[in-house]
């Protein structure tokens, strides 16, 4: 302050008018430093501060960032390839509970079927033969007498169980796969699993049909 | 600055900026996250909220009880998070996807809360009410989600076993109810593929002494 | 240093002082009833932190609640009223003629004051939503948005229309924050309360909003009053005010990027929490700058105003270099969910916001109301509950903070361990804070009093007509 008379805090006086306060920061922007001998080192500390920070962030972003995955929340951890980060399906437990759901109102919990109606699957032929024609059946259905262990099966049909046009299921190739997986591995049958992969290859291969015949699966196997 | 326009766009974009990296960018990331379906289990974690649940929520929200309890568990080598039995894994932004109205929490003067519905207090719904109505420690008594009323006929089978004058009883509001079944329903105890533990990034440290 | 005045050095109260009266009078009277209100709100949290059965029959004031509540008549009761205030008076006079639209800004206060009440009652009765900053119910939300804009667009026009073509710092603090509230504010209703995000978005959408508010809202408008007062009245230029403009630059382009903060090892993607770490740590340059800037309030020669203004400014930077520091993963693995998150905030809105408003209220109402203030007493008891109450309120509420993050990472130590360990700092917040009302009704009583005397007599305050500054000082 200019002058010397003690402050009154009930109404302060100012330093500095209005414009003047403009002008003088307006002057002050447009200010060259004037040559090297009145060079500031406070400036140049600044820009020493600003730089060293930007650094640190750019070396913490280059450590933590978790690479910008979603998916990581530990910013130490790598990103998860998609393999090992699926959960592993067991086909044995994933084709059981299919299998009670809907394969089993027919086929009964046992696999025994029902005598002269459903065709069992425990210790069937058709089960525990060709993985290829099981699929088959699976996939797209089976309409019209079938014989099992020699007795013959002709009033109720296969539903379509794969994804085709008319399905009433449209399971996924992997949830065939579980379900023939678990139906081969029980009720004592012992035939070997089946895999998504094969099944998917069926369905490729036969594309969008209708339901099969016996006659026409024995034609091909 | 004296350019009007150019001040006022500088301070839009330093605005939308900021916006865009962290709203709309985790929003790209997370906006479509969907529960996790699980072949083996078929059904999609995480499950939603009961009814009676998700009333109980918005009574959660509106008493304020985030104010003392998060809803978050920090990874097992991050605090002591595990060691207190708040939860074995961290956990992660699918946890949340079936709340309505996500109640992270930013304070622990309580514990946490995010696996309440397993621990042993919150299975019997019938002491998890009456641990609402009387004080423990630093919680405060919620007597006002209880209401004291005439027995008429038979005392209610939800009648706390407090002491209360002749012929009266102490039952527990719908909102006490509904919060019991909230406070129940907090279990987020499925691993998501995401939510595993983790090895830290060794070859990361070679990175960094270059 | 300075010169004698000139003859073409124009009075320092003019027509653009006595026109706003009313206006900011309103403003500063509604602010200052808030802040009781929400101080008394804070101690009866306090209290409830020590006794937790203290009022817990009453469901309006349960602990959640009376937090929600003390909280948002802060925010928006005190700082938006008291801010706004601030920043139309200083645009005003910097711009160099009366403000316009004034009867706006008189109707925007009344509806938002309303909307306020209205919200605050949402909240007691149960309609309180549960993000940070954002308790109010949706019903208040848009109107609250409109009165905003009413009384902001008077400070705009103060801006756009200045008669003067050159800009002063404070002026583009002032025009930064009466701007962005209204983008943040609507951004964050759409996305939290009409329209809600799914999942932990929510968070990240509340985390950025407060951030958001904080850094381009109510820090800005606390620097308005600082960069204003400083050289006001200390006559002196501000030293290498070069980099007040990249300083400004960097606390808006940066400042919104902090906003995943609290999120470190929380359920969001681990970038977020690292971005708002590094954000915090950018913003360094931002705080050491405005430190440097304004470090003539230190030596306030016997001025009051420039005394609240320092305090406000050593809280404003030490806050800062607090957030980056809990921003650090090995840090926030102590003071994450806990009181010392409360200092923290405590620190930035009792010690930063409130300190450098304080400051410029006790410049500006002598000059609006032509009345100096009544006692000079009052003022320094104000002063000192302030400083007092802030200090220990912060000091206990960190220490007690440190304390319960050490324990709270031992699973051994339960929470009645912890609350037994908290104990006694808590006390002292809560005396603390008890001081902090007490002050704030002191200010708020002789705010009163010039107001009502200012109507009944005519100006008697003298005001000397200022010294011309001069650009290169120091």
């Amino acid at each position: 302050m200019s002058d010397q008379t003690p402050i009154d805090p009930r109404q302060e006086q100012a330093g500095a008018s209005d414009e003047s306060l403009l002008a003088a920061h307006e002057k002050l922007l447009g200010k060259k430093p004037e040559d090297g001998a009145h060079y500031k080192m406070l400036p140049l500390a600044l820009l020493f501060v600003f730089s060293g920070l930007i650094f640190y962030a750019g070396t913490y972003l280059n450590h933590y960032s978790g690479h910008y995955d979603p998916a990581i929340f530990n910013e130490n951890a790598h990103p998860s390839s998609g393999a090992a980060a699926a959960v592993k399906v067991d086909p044995m437990v994933l084709g059981k509970k299919n299998f009670e759901l809907v394969c089993a109102t027919c086929h009964q919990i046992n696999g025994l079927g029902v005598a002269g109606v459903y065709p069992p699957l425990a210790g069937s032929e058709w089960v525990n033969g060709s993985e290829e024609r099981v699929i088959r059946i699976v996939v797209y259905g089976l309409k019209g007498e079938v014989s099992v262990e020699g007795k013959t099966y002709s009033s109720a049909a296969m539903p379509v169980i794969g994804k085709v046009t008319g399905s009433g299921y449209n399971w996924s190739d992997e949830k065939i796969a579980a379900v023939l997986t678990y139906v081969r591995a029980s009720f004592g049958n012992k035939a070997p699993p089946i895999t998504a992969e094969k099944v998917a290859e069926i369905h490729a291969k036969e594309g969008d049909r209708k339901e099969w015949s016996q006659d026409e699966l024995l034609k091909l196997h | 600055m004296k350019n009007g326009f150019t001040f006022f766009l500088g301070l839009f974009l330093a605005l939308a900026l900021a916006w865009a990296g962290i709203v709309l960018g985790s929003h790209a990331q997370l906006g479509h996250l969907a529960p996790y379906f699980d072949e083996n289990e078929g059904k999609a974690f995480p499950e939603r909220l009961p009814g009676i649940a998700a009333r109980g929520q918005l009574v959660y929200q509106d008493l304020g009880c985030a104010a003392c309890h998060t809803q978050q568990v920090r990874r097992p080598d991050f605090g002591s998070d595990k060691a207190r039995g708040w939860g074995d894994r961290q956990s992660v932004a699918r946890d949340y996807v079936s709340q309505p109205h996500v109640q992270l929490g930013e304070s622990r003067i309580g514990p946490d809360l995010a696996n309440f519905g397993a621990r042993p207090l919150a299975v019997d719904a019938e002491r998890l009410t009456q641990y609402l109505y009387d004080q423990h420690g630093g919680m405060p008594p919620y007597r006002f989600l209880f209401e004291t009323r005439k027995i008429t006929g038979e005392r209610s089978a939800t009648a706390l076993k407090v002491p209360a004058a002749v012929g009266m009883e102490v039952v527990p509001t719908h909102r006490a109810q509904a919060l019991v079944a909230y406070l129940q329903s907090l279990n987020n105890v499925y691993e998501y593929p995401e939510a595993r533990p983790v090895e830290p990034a060794e070859e990361k440290k070679e990175g960094a002494a270059k | 240093m300075t010169t004698a005045p000139s003859a073409a050095t124009p009075a320092e109260v003019t027509e653009i002082d006595a026109s706003a009266r009313c206006s900011l009078l309103l403003l500063l009277g509604s602010a200052l009833a808030w802040l009781v209100l929400s101080g008394a709100l804070a101690l009866v949290n306090l209290v409830q932190l020590n006794s937790p059965s203290f009022l817990a029959e009453c469901p309006v004031l349960s602990f959640g609640r009376t937090q929600a509540l003390q909280e948002t008549a802060f925010i928006y009761g005190w700082a938006a009223n008291a801010g706004l205030a601030v920043a139309l008076w200083i645009l005003g006079r910097l711009g160099g003629s009366p403000l316009r639209s004034l009867n706006w800004v008189i109707t925007g206060t009344i509806f938002w004051n309303v909307a306020v009440t209205l919200g605050l009652v949402g909240i007691a009765t149960g309609d309180a939503m549960a993000h940070t900053w954002l308790h109010l119910p949706r019903y208040v939300l848009p109107m609250m948005l409109v009165a905003y804009g009413t009384i902001a667009v008077s400070g705009v026009l103060a801006w756009t229309g200045r008669r003067n073509p050159m800009t002063f710092a404070a002026q583009w603090y002032a025009v930064a924050a009466l701007f962005l509230f209204p983008w943040i504010f609507s951004a964050a209703q759409v996305m939290l309360v009409f329209t809600p995000e799914r999942g932990v978005l929510q968070a990240l959408v509340g985390g950025w909003f407060v951030q958001g508010a904080w850094t381009l809202w109510l820090a800005p408008l606390a620097l308005t009053s600082a960069y204003y007062l400083v050289p006001k009245v200390s006559g002196r230029a501000i030293p290498s005010y070069d980099f007040a403009a990249l300083s400004f630059w960097t606390l808006l382009v940066v400042g919104g990027w902090t906003g995943g903060r609290h999120f470190i090892g929380g359920p969001v993607p681990a970038w977020v929490a690292s971005i708002a770490g590094v954000s915090c740590a950018l913003l360094l340059f931002h705080y050491i700058v405005v430190g440097l800037n304004l470090r003539a309030a230190f030596s306030s020669g016997g001025s009051t105003v420039l005394k609240f203004v320092a305090f406000g400014l050593g809280a404003y930077v030490l806050g800062g270099f607090l957030d980056a520091l809990t921003a650090i993963r090995g840090v926030a693995l102590v003071t994450q969910f806990t009181y010392f998150t409360a200092a923290q905030s405590q620190l930035a809105l009792n010690g930063a916001f409130s300190m450098m408003i304080f400051g410029a209220i006790y410049f500006l109402v002598p000059r609006i109301t032509g009345q100096a203030w009544a006692s000079s007493t009052l003022i320094r008891a104000h002063y000192l509950t302030a400083i007092i109450g802030t200090t220990a309120l912060v000091a206990a509420l960190a220490v007690a903070g440190w304390v319960q993050g050490h324990d709270l990472n031992d699973p051994a130590v339960t929470f009645a361990v912890i609350a037994g360990h908290t104990k006694t700092w808590l006390q002292v917040a809560t005396a603390a804070q008890a001081l902090l009302v007490l002050g704030n009704l002191l200010l708020l009583g002789h705010l009163l009093k010039s107001a009502v005397s200012s109507l009944l007599a005519p100006a008697t305050a003298t005001f000397r007509q200022p010294p011309t500054m001069e650009a290169s000082v120091s």
